[in-house]
């Protein structure tokens, strides 16, 4: 009974702790809540992100951006399991009240979305780039931290619009995409726009996540040689599987993807393969020292990071949503506004032309909450380099 | 000490609260339950309504796999198709979530005696990988029949409704889960003081020999799909209208799978132990998580080693429990309990 009773005083200890009220922060800190999916399915992101939105915050903070006042972030890890990740944002919310969040799912924000309208009134940035989330009428206060994966397409079939491999024939492209929310959400989007650019959408192959055999999808490429093929909604497999295929079949397609499909982990993967791969991206690269605000970005690693080496085009996205969260605050701030979720939210739409060092071109949340631009990369011996400028929809 | 306790008849011997010690104890439980709302912030509430929609579904399974011996892998199915019955009839019909909490249960149950068709001729491990393909059809079914489901973008509820009360937070929302715990509880706890009931256990012990006692083998194995999948499926409208949201990503093998862990670890064939599964599974890593961030914020640097821990500590809890107690919580829980009956005499 000795250790039960232990066991038990541990727990009790234990839970008071986590129960314990959270201590309140000075008007000075504007604390910012993270529901970080830095284990599970989306752990390969995750912890990435998480670094990145803590160096944007860190970075705010070391240079002063904020008029005296800090930012505090706090964050938790939620397996990317949509139960943890609501229990993590209400404990959150409940302990330290934050007025701006970052959640770990296109899930998540749905799931929270009627929640943070009426109730809690928090600034909602996310790792999705979903349509769904993006729409200002519906969601006010969720902003999507880069262009939606339609305007992602919309991007690319642009591009492939202007740049067709045969002058004066319209091109012909496939849409690659898996069986998941986050494969399908921008596809009908995508085939009325490739409509209205003239593109011909000469197939659709639909397979599961991570699939491996992907022969019957391939023999379909082959049949309707397209001149593109763009993938949506996988991260790595089955995307060498397929272009290697196609180059045994010796076709001669473009392949291309859209931000999560565009990491450096695909390259090293898919090896002297990856030569040509195409795709979107919002943001800059971390080797492209060129860039002021990569610079920059480069300099805080290695004052707080010093091993650091390389860091990927998830870390970007999360140093862009506390660039975001930086900027809006800034916005309350020159408007003597106090820093209130209904403030910051109401601070989205007013950001236009918005000079982000380069990171990601000249930011406007005009018609929607999402940035509506991008750029197109090409691989290079084994690096993605620009092959356009930053292109903008609205 | 707990003395005096003998029984004159056989209603005495079959009731469920037998003694007036677990009556007293059931009433303090109940009266900590209905405080418990009023002490605690959002997020205890949050979880609580979690744990309670879990009950709900961890006993439902419980009487299938637990109680009759059927082995499903569909269950998440079951929920899944509560959830969107009651999300398709709140929004297109716009009828009340009272209304719609029992359809929920008898669509789920509709489609668990169609997925309890096989186990006419199918046991054991082949039923499994039947309900299996059961558990990937709805899935199926739940992206692709876009027109009902709003395919993989799913269906937002509007906030239920109850004689005019609004369920807008956990806090209200927390009555209805507990009510519809304590009916569910009790009504699967009182199924086996029943024929029906007994039959179940006699089927999962020995089907052979339960044929030979005149029980209806096929039939009994349906109503056991039945019930079990009409609890499921008010498990999934009460998940449905508490996070107004039902997407097809809410309802994944692994959460089947999650359930059939939560009757393991609890202890199989047994109301309480459904009940303690389901608090354990639910509550562990909620705890573990809490303990862990805390370690993380003393050790930042660690936090890309500290967080993934608490996937393995929780796989080693539920190892180490089933362990040392095959039979799960209820039987520790069962243990402590027979300790106590002659303490401080236990000599």
């Amino acid at each position: 009974m000795k250790q039960v009773r232990m066991v038990g005083s541990v727990f009790i200890v234990a839970l008071c702790l986590i129960l314990a009220p959270g201590s309140s922060w000075s008007q000075e800190v504007i604390t910012v809540g993270g529901c970080q999916p830095i284990t599970g399915r989306f752990a390969f992101a995750g912890l990435h992100i998480n670094e990145g939105l803590m160096g944007a915050l860190g970075y705010a903070n070391e240079k002063g951006l904020l008029g005296g006042k800090q930012f505090k972030y706090i964050y938790e890890d939620t397996g990317y399991d949509l139960m943890r990740a609501m229990a993590s944002f209400k404990q959150m919310m409940a302990k330290d009240n934050p007025v701006m969040m970052y959640g770990e799912s296109t899930g998540q924000g749905k799931a929270l979305a009627p929640e943070i309208n009426d109730r809690y009134k928090v600034l909602y940035g996310s790792t999705s780039f979903s349509e769904e989330l993006a729409d200002r009428k519906v969601n006010p206060y969720m902003f999507v931290s880069g262009p939606t994966y339609s305007q992602q397409f919309g991007v690319l079939l642009k591009y492939i619009a202007e740049n067709p491999k045969k002058k004066g024939v319209a091109p012909k492209v496939a849409f690659f995409y898996s069986d998941t929310e986050f494969g399908q959400d921008p596809i009908p989007f995508a085939r009325q726009r490739a409509k209205e650019l003239g593109i011909e959408v000469v197939a659709e192959a639909v397979t599961k996540v991570g699939a491996v055999d992907v022969t019957s999808q391939l023999l379909d490429l082959r049949r309707t040689k397209p001149d593109f093929c763009i993938f949506q909604g996988y991260v790595v497999s089955p995307i060498a599987e397929v272009i290697r295929g196609a180059k045994d079949f010796g076709l001669d397609i473009t392949f291309m993807g859209t931000f999560w499909a565009m990491s450096k982990m695909l390259l090293d993967n898919l090896g002297p393969d990856a030569e040509g791969y195409m795709g979107v991206m919002p943001y800059a690269y971390w080797y492209m020292d060129d860039v002021p605000m990569i610079q920059e970005i480069q300099k805080y690693n290695k004052k707080h990071h010093p091993n650091v080496t390389y860091r990927p085009n998830s870390y970007m996205q999360g140093w862009f949503t506390g660039m975001v969260f930086t900027k809006l605050a800034q916005m309350c701030i020159e408007r003597n506004l106090p820093i209130t979720g209904e403030n910051l939210k109401d601070m989205i739409p007013l950001v236009k032309d918005w000079d982000t060092g380069g990171l990601a071109g000249m930011v406007s949340f005009r018609n929607s909450n999402a940035t509506a631009m991008g750029k197109v990369y090409k691989a290079q011996g084994g690096l993605f380099q620009p092959v356009t400028d930053w292109i903008y929809l609205d | 000490m707990r003395i005096g306790d003998f029984k004159e008849s056989y209603a005495s011997d079959e009731a469920v609260f037998r003694t007036p010690t677990v009556r007293f104890w059931i009433g303090v439980l109940l009266a900590a339950l209905l405080i418990f709302p009023f002490m605690v912030g959002e997020y205890l509430l949050y979880i609580a309504n979690m744990v309670g929609i879990a009950i709900v579904g961890a006993v439902g399974l419980n009487i299938l796999t637990g109680f009759a011996g059927q082995i499903s892998l569909g269950h998440a199915g079951f929920i899944g198709i509560g959830a969107y019955t009651s999300a398709i009839l709140a929004t297109r019909y716009g009828l009340p979530f009272l209304v719609c909490l029992p359809l929920a249960g008898l669509s789920a149950a509709f489609f668990g005696l169609i997925v309890g068709g096989p186990s006419m001729r199918m046991k054991g491990l082949y039923l499994c990988i039947s309900t299996l393909a059961a558990q990937v059809i709805f899935e199926f079914g739940f992206v692709h029949w876009e027109s009902m489901t709003g395919g993989i973008r799913g269906i937002n509820l509007p906030r239920p409704q109850i004689f005019g009360i609004i369920l807008n937070n956990e806090f209200k929302f927390y009555f209805v889960t507990l009510t519809v715990v304590i009916i569910c509880v009790s009504a699967a706890r009182n199924i086996f003081r029943t024929r029906v009931g007994r039959a179940f256990i006699a089927i999962r012990d020995r089907d052979i020999s339960a044929e030979l006692m005149g029980i209806n083998l096929f039939r009994y194995k349906m109503y056991a799909f039945g019930v079990s999948s009409f609890i499921a499926g008010i498990a999934g409208a009460l998940w449905a209208n508490f996070l107004l949201s039902v997407t097809p990503e809410h309802f994944p093998l692994t959460e089947s799978i999650r359930y059939l862990a939560m009757i393991i670890v609890g202890g199989l064939g047994s109301i309480l132990g459904a009940i303690f599964g389901a608090i354990f599974m639910t509550l562990v890593p909620e705890i573990l998580k809490n303990i862990l961030s805390m370690l993380v914020e003393a050790f930042p640097m660690a936090m890309s080693y500290l967080f993934p821990m608490q996937q393995v500590v929780f796989g080693l809890l539920i190892v180490v429990f089933l362990m040392f107690e095959p039979h799960g919580l209820a039987e520790m829980w069962h243990r402590v309990k027979d300790y106590f009956k002659l303490w401080p005499f236990e000599h």
